[in-house]
C-alpha cells in the first residue's frame, strides 16, 4: 500500500540556498531528518528538478548524506556571469527559494 | 584554541560590524571578506580612473575608526580589501599613522598572462597570510586569496600546521567558508528565518582547535542564531562537487561533521587530501555596454501590449542584442492597479556606447504613441559597460605568491 502524502511546497520540509559561481548557478537543498532524507534523495532527481525548475539546463547533482543535504549545479543559467546576464535574478540569489515554493507530494509521515 | 571573527562578507557589508566584533567580546583575529567576482570588476573599473585606487575604500574607513582599539586588544586584522592593490592599501593603513606594524600579500595580479583582461587574479591560499603573521604583523591585507584563506592562516601560523597537515587545513577550510559570507552563517537569508529573530544577526566566530576541528559561535547578546541549520545553509552555498578545491587543500564536505554545541555548532571529522597542481583565475573582461527598462503593462491584453511594444522599439533600434522577458505578473479582475499589471523587462547589450545610450531615447519617445496605459517603472539611464567572467587556470609553480612583511622585507611563499 502507498504510504498516504500531500502535496505541499517543499519548502515545508526543506531548506534551500542558492548562490552563482560565474555562469553557473548553484542550489542546495536540505532537510532535518534521516528519513526525510532518504526521501529527499530519492524524490530529488535531476529530472525532477527540472519538472519543477523548467528553466534549468544541464544539471549536476551532489549527495551530502552528512548534511542531509543535496546540491545542485545549474550550468549556464546565469550566461556570462551576474554583471552581463540579462536573466531575473542574476546572481541566483533567490532560486532555492522558488525551489522551496514548488509543490510536491510529500509522504505524511514526514510532515 | 584560536578565535577568529569576521566582520564582512562582501564589499559593502554592514559599515559598523568591525566596531561591533571588537567591542562584543574576545576574539584574537578578525577578518574580513570585500572581493566576490563582480567586486573584482568594480575595482578594475575604480583603478582605470586612478591607478592608485583598486581597493575596498570602506575598509580603510573602518580601521581609521576601530584600528587602535584593535591594536589596544591585541586583535589582528586580516582581510583581502586589498583587492587590486594590496600594496596601496597597505600604504594608506601605514598613513593613518598609528604605528600599526601592516604586512600584505601579493602576486595574485597576472594582467601580463591575460592582456585582453580588465582583471586577472589568481586565487591564491593562506600561506602569505600565515607568513605575515608570524613575522609580527598587526594588519595583514591582501589581494585575491581564497575568502577561506583569511581564517585558514590565521590558524595555521598560530598552530604551526605544515603545509601537508591536509586533515587541519580542510577543517579551517570549512569554518572559513562558514564565516566567509558573515552572518549568511547566523540567520541571515535563512530559509527558517520565521523561527528566529532574523532581525540584526551578529557577525559569526570561529574556534579553531589544534585538529583543525571548530565551533562556531558569535557574541553573546547578538542578533541571529547558530544552529546546525543555520550552518548547513552556508556550508552549501556556492560549492560544487563535495570535494571541494582550493589552492592549499581539497576539502571534502561530505566529511564534514555537524554536531550541536552550547553556544553554537562544533564542526568536526573534515578530511583533506593534497590541492591540484595549477590555481584558479577570475578574469574580468569588459564585454560592451547595456541598458534596460520595464514596460508595465496593465489589464487587457497583455501579449498584444507586449507586440507592439517590441516591434516599436526593435523598428527604432535593431533587434540586434536586445532581451524581452514578460513577467506575466497580472490577476484578472484585480482589485488593486499593481496586481493587474504584468511586467514587460527588455535589455540591450552592444559593443556601441551610443547605441546603449539611444536605447533610453527609443524608448521613452514611445510615452504618448505606444499601447493604451504606457508606462515604465523607471525611465532608463544612458546605460552602463557591463563585464564578462571567465576562470582560467594556471600551473601553481608559474604564481609568484608574496609576502611582503612589515618592515619591508619581501618572503617567496
Amino acid at each position: 500500500m502507498r504510504p498516504t502524502s500531500r502535496r505541499v511546497p517543499l519548502g515545508t520540509i526543506a531548506g534551500a540556498r542558492s548562490g552563482d559561481k560565474g555562469g553557473d548557478a548553484n542550489l542546495g537543498v536540505w532537510v532535518r531528518t534521516d528519513a526525510q532524507y532518504e526521501w529527499l534523495r530519492t524524490e530529488l532527481t535531476v529530472e525532477r528538478l527540472k519538472e519543477l525548475l523548467p528553466e534549468a539546463g544541464e544539471v549536476d547533482r551532489h549527495e551530502l548524506p552528512n548534511l542531509k543535504a543535496l546540491n545542485f549545479v545549474l550550468h549556464g543559467l546565469l550566461g556570462d556571469g551576474v554583471a552581463s546576464s540579462t536573466r531575473f535574478d542574476p546572481q541566483a540569489k533567490a532560486l532555492g527559494e522558488w525551489l522551496r515554493s514548488r509543490h510536491v507530494d510529500i509522504p505524511e509521515a514526514l510532515l | 584554541m584560536i578565535r577568529i571573527g569576521n566582520a564582512s562578507g562582501f564589499y559593502g557589508d554592514r559599515f559598523s560590524a568591525v566596531r561591533e566584533m571588537l567591542d562584543g567580546g574576545d576574539l584574537d583575529v578578525l577578518t574580513g571578506d570585500y572581493l566576490a567576482e563582480l567586486t573584482m570588476l568594480i575595482l578594475g573599473r575604480d583603478r582605470m580612473k586612478d591607478a592608485g585606487l583598486g581597493y575596498a575604500r570602506t575598509f580603510l574607513r573602518q580601521l581609521e575608526e576601530n584600528l587602535a582599539r584593535a591594536l589596544e586588544r591585541g586583535v589582528k586584522i586580516v582581510s583581502n580589501a586589498g583587492g587590486l592593490n594590496p600594496e596601496g592599501l597597505a600604504e594608506a593603513i601605514d598613513e593613518l599613522g598609528l604605528g600599526a606594524k601592516v604586512a600584505h600579500v601579493t602576486g595574485d595580479d597576472l594582467r601580463d598572462r591575460f592582456p585582453e583582461a580588465l582583471t586577472a587574479n589568481a586565487y591564491l591560499g593562506a600561506w602569505g597570510i600565515a607568513e605575515c603573521l608570524n613575522a609580527g604583523a598587526d594588519v595583514v591585507v591582501t589581494g585575491r586569496v581564497t575568502d577561506a584563506s583569511l581564517v585558514v592562516g590565521p590558524a595555521a601560523a598560530h598552530f604551526g600546521w605544515g603545509r601537508e597537515d591536509w586533515d587541519a587545513l580542510a577543517g579551517a577550510t570549512v569554518a572559513g567558508h562558514v564565516l566567509e559570507c558573515g552572518t549568511q552563517a547566523t540567520g541571515g537569508n535563512y530559509s527558517s528565518f520565521t523561527a528566529i529573530d532574523a532581525t540584526r544577526p551578529g557577525f559569526p566566530i570561529a574556534e579553531i582547535e589544534a585538529d583543525g576541528s571548530s565551533v562556531i559561535t558569535k557574541h553573546d547578546g547578538t542578533g541571529g542564531a547558530v544552529t546546525v541549520d543555520t550552518v548547513t545553509a552556508q556550508l552549501l552555498y556556492e560549492i560544487g562537487a563535495p570535494a571541494y578545491p582550493g589552492p592549499d587543500v581539497v576539502s571534502h564536505f561530505d566529511t564534514i561533521r555537524l554536531d550541536p554545541h552550547d553556544r553554537g555548532v562544533r564542526i568536526s571529522g573534515v578530511k583533506g587530501s593534497p590541492p591540484p597542481d595549477t590555481l584558479k583565475v577570475c578574469l574580468n573582461t569588459l564585454g560592451g555596454f547595456r541598458n534596460s527598462t520595464t514596460f508595465v503593462l496593465t489589464g487587457l491584453d497583455v501579449e498584444a501590449k507586449a507586440d507592439l511594444v517590441r516591434h516599436q522599439l526593435e523598428a527604432a533600434l535593431g533587434a540586434d542584442g536586445l532581451t524581452w522577458t514578460l513577467a506575466r505578473t497580472e490577476h484578472v479582475d484585480a482589485d488593486t492597479e499593481e496586481a493587474a499589471s504584468a511586467l514587460l523587462h527588455v535589455t540591450v547589450k552592444t559593443a556601441d556606447a551610443k547605441r546603449a545610450k539611444a536605447f533610453s531615447r527609443a524608448g521613452i519617445e514611445l510615452a504618448l504613441g505606444s499601447y493604451p496605459g504606457f508606462h515604465v517603472t523607471a525611465p532608463p539611464g544612458d546605460g552602463t559597460p557591463f563585464g564578462v567572467y571567465k576562470a582560467a587556470y594556471v600551473p601553481r609553480t608559474s604564481v609568484s605568491h608574496q609576502a611582503v612583511l612589515p618592515d619591508g622585507k619581501v618572503v617567496e611563499v
